[in-house]
């Protein structure tokens, strides 16, 4: 018999899933729910369309409507899933037209994402404020800049809140950054990596107001202005980066369990407590490889590994999810900012031990014209002297540097290993002495 | 040949709408798929093909393509037996990204009911209309 595999969601992990899904199961029905217009988009590119550095939204399409033709995937956009029935094994839908539909499935993979959550704030329900989550969202953030908005307050400082305070003023805004937290991208990186983020923020002219929780928006029916620590800012444009919360509703009116993290919780091959469910994605709990404990890392990386996963077991394969590291890059102006693993705040948390190696280098030969500052920030587990992870910030180069910590930390690598490899040189590309190398006898000398 | 939106199509082939092309070479046969099927596949690693000897039936699958994230049968534009497999395609697959309508062909068939099933395939006009179309639905 024909199997039946219903995805809800169909972005970075639907997609793959489904991708998966049918190379797992060449005849299988596979069918895709969407609420949005637009399916398979990347979400992270967001930012870089409004700073004018990808022309159109339309751009970040990466699955066109022709690639689901092609691998015969029924997709469902402006369709919403609206109950999971686990017994009858159906999914409930509605779309734009308020037809309804019962779809039913063999295996089914719940991809519905996250939202952009503004916290419950006096005012918080007036008009005008803007979170960057969807193409939608962007296109509004796109009309109020033509429309003429001149200053800008984006609120957190996360990844999502710099890359789009950077790509406000790279459009020609004056944009202040408000945080609650003492310092700049506060879960991914350590105060003291921090704090050089922050200044080259500052100095590129982005204001930039830590320890400042939100606490009121100003306005009559719109926002106008926000009051944050105690101080007033106006300002024409106002982007709520505060972070994202995990679309778990539909799964929890089906009894689909949550884990501590309060996203689904899933086993190594994606599997829910239910059975033939699985949850992939912003939605769904992943494994610290290095704590051993649930954690929630909604990074486009996990999504579509994850949704691999779940699609080759959904189709009837066999695969499983090692669990995270929390890789992650991304760059600000021309700063390239890295990390892997645990940050030294995260590890204490966790009841290790950090010890710590720090390195200042450049990225070619000192005398090579164009070389650029780097700066590894690297961390072992005092007791296994294991690698635990790396920070790192760079004008260039970052990203295999933070993909080789990440394999390092994989394979359990020791500080006296990765003090001995055998890295490559060219005058124009390295420095001889590899700045992962030099952090990690850094680390070697605190042993001694 | 003509290119609609960046995807060639060359005259003189016949094309179904399971995206293969069909070149009449006297009695035989050649087959393979379009320029507008491997670009939506990108770089294609791995293609099972059927053997010389075996028998293909127009708008059935005889094979499939397979790229790293995506896949697709093979659907016969036409009936008929095999007489050859493209072997340097499988061994290459990235002919057919390279080359599809050359290069990247994949069978040479002998077919059984010629005359009747090409009134089924759209001829190059026909073709030209057909990915207009696909390339406004795409949008």
């Amino acid at each position: 018999m024909t199997r039946r595999i219903v995805i809800i969601g169909a972005h970075a992990a639907g997609v793959d899933a489904a991708s998966a899904a049918r190379k797992t199961d060449r005849t299988a029905e596979i069918t895709l729910i969407t609420e949005e217009k637009y399916a398979g988009y990347s979400r992270c590119g967001l930012p870089f369309v409004i700073g004018g550095r990808i022309p159109s939204f339309e751009d970040l399409i990466v699955f066109p409507p022709s690639y689901y033709k092609m691998m015969k995937l029924d997709l469902k956009t402006e369709t919403k899933a609206t109950r999971i029935d686990v017994g009858k094994k159906v999914v409930e839908t509605v779309d734009r037209s308020g037809k309804t539909e019962e779809i039913p499935y063999d295996s089914l993979i719940i991809a519905t994402g996250a939202r952009a959550f503004t916290p419950p704030i006096k005012g918080s329900d007036k008009a005008g404020i803007i979170p960057l989550r969807t193409i939608e969202d962007g296109q509004k953030i796109e009309r109020s800049i033509r429309e003429g908005a001149k200053t800008a307050v984006v609120m957190g400082a996360g990844l999502i809140g710099l890359e789009t305070a950077v790509a406000l003023q790279e459009r020609g805004l004056k944009v202040t950054v408000v945080e609650m937290m003492p310092q700049v991208l506060p879960a991914m990186l350590d105060a003291d990596m921090a704090k050089v983020v922050q200044t080259t923020l500052e100095q590129k002219g982005i204001n930039i107001l830590v320890n400042k929780p939100v606490e009121e928006f100003l306005g009559v029916d719109k926002v106008t202005g926000i009051v944050a620590g105690g101080e007033q800012i106006n300002a024409d444009l106002f982007i709520s980066a505060f972070g994202v919360r995990a679309n778990t509703q539909l799964a929890v009116e089906a009894g689909i369990a949550l884990g501590e993290t309060k996203t689904i919780k899933t086993n190594a091959r994606m599997q829910t407590n239910i059975a033939d469910v699985y949850a992939v994605g912003d939605c769904a709990e992943s494994i610290h490889l290095i704590t051993q404990r649930p954690v929630v890392q909604q990074l486009g990386t996990v999504a579509v590994r994850q949704g691999k996963v779940a699609g080759i077991n959904a189709a009837g394969g066999y695969a499983t999810f090692p669990g995270v590291l929390g890789s992650a890059v991304t760059e600000l102006y021309d700063l390239q900012i890295g990390v892997t693993g645990l940050t030294e705040k995260a590890a204490k948390m966790a009841g290790i031990e950090p010890i710590v190696g720090m390195i200042s280098s450049k990225t070619r030969a000192d005398y090579y014209p164009g070389a650029k500052p780097i700066k590894v920030k690297l961390i072992a587990d005092k007791e296994s002297q294991r690698i635990i992870g790396a920070q790192i910030i760079g004008g260039e180069e970052v990203t295999q540097r933070i993909n080789a910590v990440s394999i390092a930390i994989q394979k359990q690598m020791t500080i006296r290993e990765l003090a001995k490899a055998d890295t490559a040189y060219a005058p124009p590309l390295n420095e001889t002495w590899e700045p992962l190398v030099l952090a990690a006898e850094t680390l070697l000398m605190k042993l001694r | 040949m003509v290119k609609v939106d960046g995807y060639e199509v060359p005259e003189g082939l016949y094309y179904s709408k399971e995206y293969a092309w069909v070149k009449i070479e006297g009695n035989r046969v050649r087959v393979g798929i379009t320029d507008y099927a491997q670009k939506q596949l990108r770089e294609i690693v791995y293609a099972e093909l059927p053997s010389v000897g075996a028998t293909i039936n127009q708008g059935e699958p005889y094979g499939t393509i397979e790229s790293v994230k995506a896949v697709s049968d093979l659907i016969a534009p036409i009936s008929g037996t095999i007489e050859e497999v493209n072997e340097e395609v499988q061994a290459r697959p990235e002919l057919i990204n390279e080359d599809p309508y050359g290069e990247g062909w994949l069978l040479v068939v002998k077919p059984s009911n010629l005359e009747a099933e090409l009134a089924k395939l759209m001829d190059f006009n026909q073709a030209v209309e057909w990915h207009k179309s696909m390339i406004q639905e795409g949008k």
